[in-house]
Order: structure tokens, then sequence, then C-alpha cells
């Protein structure tokens, strides 16, 4: 509220500050870390990469450690599990823990022993794990009844579809060695990119009719502050250019380039989402 | 038990004393403020209305800070009142972000002055030693729990008993802020709020605030 005139804290929608300025930036790299990881990590077993569920959880672990990088007593970290039945910040802990310990052991099982019982069950558990590391952050600001954009339950759907879009970008970049795999990767790419698009203009869709303070959020990401953000960088740059890419070419290059476009998209996405997020004002006068 | 606030807004002055008590209480840095005087006005020239405020944590009986915390920092005492164990809290500020209120504040800098270049002042020091704020973490208005515990253990009560009520209430020169307990029905706070129908900001979060407004 630092920042913030009283007489607009009182009357005017008032943008949310500590998720997304200064070091709260750090917010916005951690719920695309913790998609992109999850979504990763899913499709790398779908297409059987073991560079894919090795880049997932290393990305994982990226996720937790940005997550503590936001936090003013990091060395208090271990506390944060100790909430699970309240807390999806402390759910979503303990499911990178529990994600990292079933990936890596599964990884070992597939490259030493691969083909037994053991890998199958290993799999299983780490694509749960690895699901709710996708889809924890969804839930996080989407259980926040007090800022409106957020509190959508199409939030957590597309924040999965988001993170599985930015898994199968970044498998696409990582398998360019192997034409069969990242052509496959990249036609799955394509029809994964259209459902993000549809869920994304859902959500904002439906945010608009929701209550006064969603359809503020939601204006400021169509057509505010945030539109060249959200219409560059999410909508041309992060879909409708890397559709048109991959419909048109599949050489090696255009895979790169359009594998990083929709990284960025999600990286921005997560950006406009958080930077978007209004209170209602405390008295509903004007 | 649960302690409440009933806050007559026609009688408020927009004086700040209640700020400066809550901040000489709790000998609260620059920047923090536990509660708050909002004055502006609202409405169309020749229909304008002076809106004044006074705000703070709303010790919601169902509060979403307590639900959000991850570690337990934020709890819920047996009388209602809504504290921050700063010993546990990490400053993942979730708490701030699910407050509908924004009664939290976040404690950063712990060098500021309340007169910059010119050293800590002789309140600030003995604030520094007698209630000593962790930097890095959240803050929130406790209804002065301290003066509440101390009371209640010498037979005293709150909202009646000076020494047993929160500064702010005390401190206020035109009575405008009633405290008392929102479990007994035969409470004065009851009353008031009975009689000059209170009312909560923002039922709709479903948070239950402690704290009633009266037109």
């Amino acid at each position: 509220m630092i920042g913030t005139r009283p007489y607009e804290f009182m009357v005017k929608y008032t943008p949310q500050r500590d998720w997304i300025e200064g070091h709260g930036i750090l917010i916005a790299f951690a719920l695309f870390f913790g998609g992109i990881a999850g979504g990763l990590y899913l499709v790398s077993l779908y297409f059987d990469s073991m560079w894919g569920m090795f880049v997932a959880w290393i990305l994982a672990m990226v996720t937790g450690m940005t997550d503590m990088a936001h936090l003013s007593k990091p060395m208090r970290f271990w506390r944060m599990i100790l909430k699970p039945k309240s807390s999806w910040i402390s759910r979503g802990f303990i499911f990178i823990w529990l994600f990292l310990g079933a990936a890596a052991i599964q990884m070992a099982i597939s490259y030493w022993a691969g083909g037994t019982a053991a890998e199958t069950v290993f799999k299983v558990l780490g694509g749960i794990m690895a699901f709710g590391v996708a889809i924890y952050s969804g839930f996080v600001v989407g259980y926040v009844g007090a800022i409106k954009l957020w509190n959508s339950a199409i939030i957590p759907i597309l924040f999965v579809i988001a993170g599985v879009t930015g898994g199968l970008a970044l498998l696409m970049v990582i398998s360019v060695g192997d034409s069969i795999l990242s052509t496959d990767v990249a036609v799955a790419l394509r029809a994964v990119l259209i459902g993000y698009a549809v869920c994304l203009a859902i959500y904002l869709w439906v945010a608009t009719y929701e209550s006064t303070a969603a359809r503020d959020s939601a204006m400021r990401i169509i057509k505010g502050n945030l539109a060249p953000v959200f219409w560059l960088l999410v909508i041309l740059l992060g879909i409708v250019i890397p559709i048109i890419m991959l419909f048109a070419s599949s050489a090696t290059a255009v895979l790169i380039i359009a594998g990083i476009l929709v990284i960025l998209g999600g990286v921005a996405l997560r950006y406009s989402i958080l930077k978007a997020g209004v209170y209602s004002p405390l008295v509903p006068s004007e | 038990m649960r302690w409440g606030m009933a806050i007559e807004q026609k009688r408020c002055i927009g004086c700040y004393e209640c700020v400066l008590a809550c901040k000489a209480e709790h000998f609260l840095p620059p920047d923090i403020f536990w509660n708050r005087v909002l004055i502006g006005e609202s409405g169309k020239y020749p229909a304008v209305t002076k809106l004044i405020y006074n705000i703070r944590c709303n010790q919601c009986a169902d509060p979403a800070c307590v639900k959000v915390c991850p570690t337990g920092a934020t709890y819920q005492r047996p009388d209602g009142i809504v504290v921050v164990d700063e010993d546990k809290c990490v400053g993942c500020r979730y708490c701030m972000i699910a407050c509908p209120y924004q009664a939290r504040s976040f404690y950063e800098d712990g060098n500021a002055e309340y007169f910059p270049g010119q050293g800590l002042t002789e309140h600030e020091k003995i604030g520094k030693t007698l209630y000593p704020h962790e930097v890095g973490v959240v803050q929130k208005c406790v209804f002065c729990k301290e003066r509440i515990d101390a009371g209640l253990a010498a037979g005293l009560t709150p909202g009646v008993d000076r020494e047993a009520t929160p500064a702010c209430v005390i401190a206020c020169p035109t009575k405008a802020i009633h405290f008392g307990d929102l479990d007994d029905p035969y409470s004065e706070i009851n009353q008031i709020i009975k009689e000059k129908k209170g009312k909560a900001f923002h039922p709709e979060y479903d948070t239950q605030p402690s704290i009633y407004y009266i037109d």
C-alpha cells in the first residue's frame, strides 16, 4: 500500500505491487519456471526424452530457488512445508521437493535399469508430482479472493496449458538434433498453442463479466497499460507467429526461433496477469 | 470471546491521534502504519460527501491471511486477534496479497530514520530496545494485544478500563472508536453496532471482519 495515495486507495482500483514490483518480479519467474518444469517433464514422459526430463528437473530446482530468492528470510525456507492443509505455497513447495526426488530416482532407474516395473512406478509418481508443480502456481494466485482477476477457476487450467506449451517449446528446442522427435513435438505444439489461445481468450472474456474489479484488470491487459506486453509478447510473438512458423516450415532454425518465442510469451503471460491484479476500492462509492 | 471495534465515522474529525498513538505504543518505524486515517471526497458538486475512514487490520473471524500463510507465522488467537510471529515469517508476502483490505505492512528498511540523515531520536533508540521489530517480515495491527493480555491478567476489562484497551481507542478525543467483546451480546460494542447499524467493509469476501463502521 506504500506508494498509493490514501484517496486513491479509498475509491479506486489499486494494483497489487508486492508480487510484481522490485523483488516481487521473481514471483512472475517462479510461476513461469514452475509451469514449464512440470509441463516439460510431462511432455518428455510422453515423447520419452531423457534430456527433456533432465532439463525439467533442473527447471524445478530453479523454481524452488526463485521462490526462495524472493523470500526476505530464505534460511527459514523449510518452514514453508508446514501448512499444506491450507496454503497453496506450502503445497507447491512440497510438490517441488517430491518431484525432485521422484524424477531423480526415475531418471537413474531409466538410465541404469530401463524397462523395469520400478521405472514405470517412478514415471507415474514423477508425472503426478510434475502435474502438481505445473498446477500449483495457478492455485496460488487463483485462491486469492481479494484480487478478482486471479480468483478464477480457469487460471489453474490456463497455467497448466501454458506450462505444457512452454514444455513442448523447450523440448522442441532441446531435440532439434533429432529431426523425427522435433517434428513430432512441433506438430503437438501447434495444436496445444491453439488450445492455449482459446483458454486465454475464455479466461479474459469471463473476467470481463465476473466483477467490476476483474473487468478493470482485464481491460488493463486488453487495452490498458499492459496492452503492448499482452498483444505483442503474449499473443503475437508467443502464439500467432510461432503457429505460422510451425505450419510454414520444420527447418531447425525455425523450430528454435519458434520455441524461444513461445517461451518468452509464457514469461510475458505470467507478468501480465500478476501486474494486472487489482484490489477493489475500500469504499465502493464511485 | 472475540474482540472487535465499532468506529463512528461522523464522530471522527480526522485528527490522526489514533495513528500517532499506535505509532508511539508500538514504536513503529517510518513508513509503517498499523492503522491509517483516510480522508477524501466522493460524488460531484453539489452532492459531495467528505469521507473519513479510520482503517486497520479487521481481525477477521475467518481470515484469508491465516489460510494462505505457508509457515503458520500468521495465526489467530482464541480471542480472534490475528497476529504474526516474526520468528516464523519468511517474508513471502502471500498474506499481504491475500488481504482484501490491504491492511498489512512489510518492514523493509531497518535503517530508516524519522529524520533522515540526523540519526535516531531518543524515542527511536528506546523503541529498538523495548519493542524491536524484525526487518524483512510482515507487520499488522494486533489490537494492542499486550495491553489486553496484561489488563485481563490484572482483572481489568478491555474496552472499559483504559489500561486494558487499545491505544488508538483511548487516544481518540471524540470517542469515535469503541472496543469490546463481540461474543458478549450485552457488551457496549454490540449494543452500538445493533442500534446504529454498524457495517463491515466488503462482507462479500466472507472473512467476517471484527471492525464495524457506523455512518
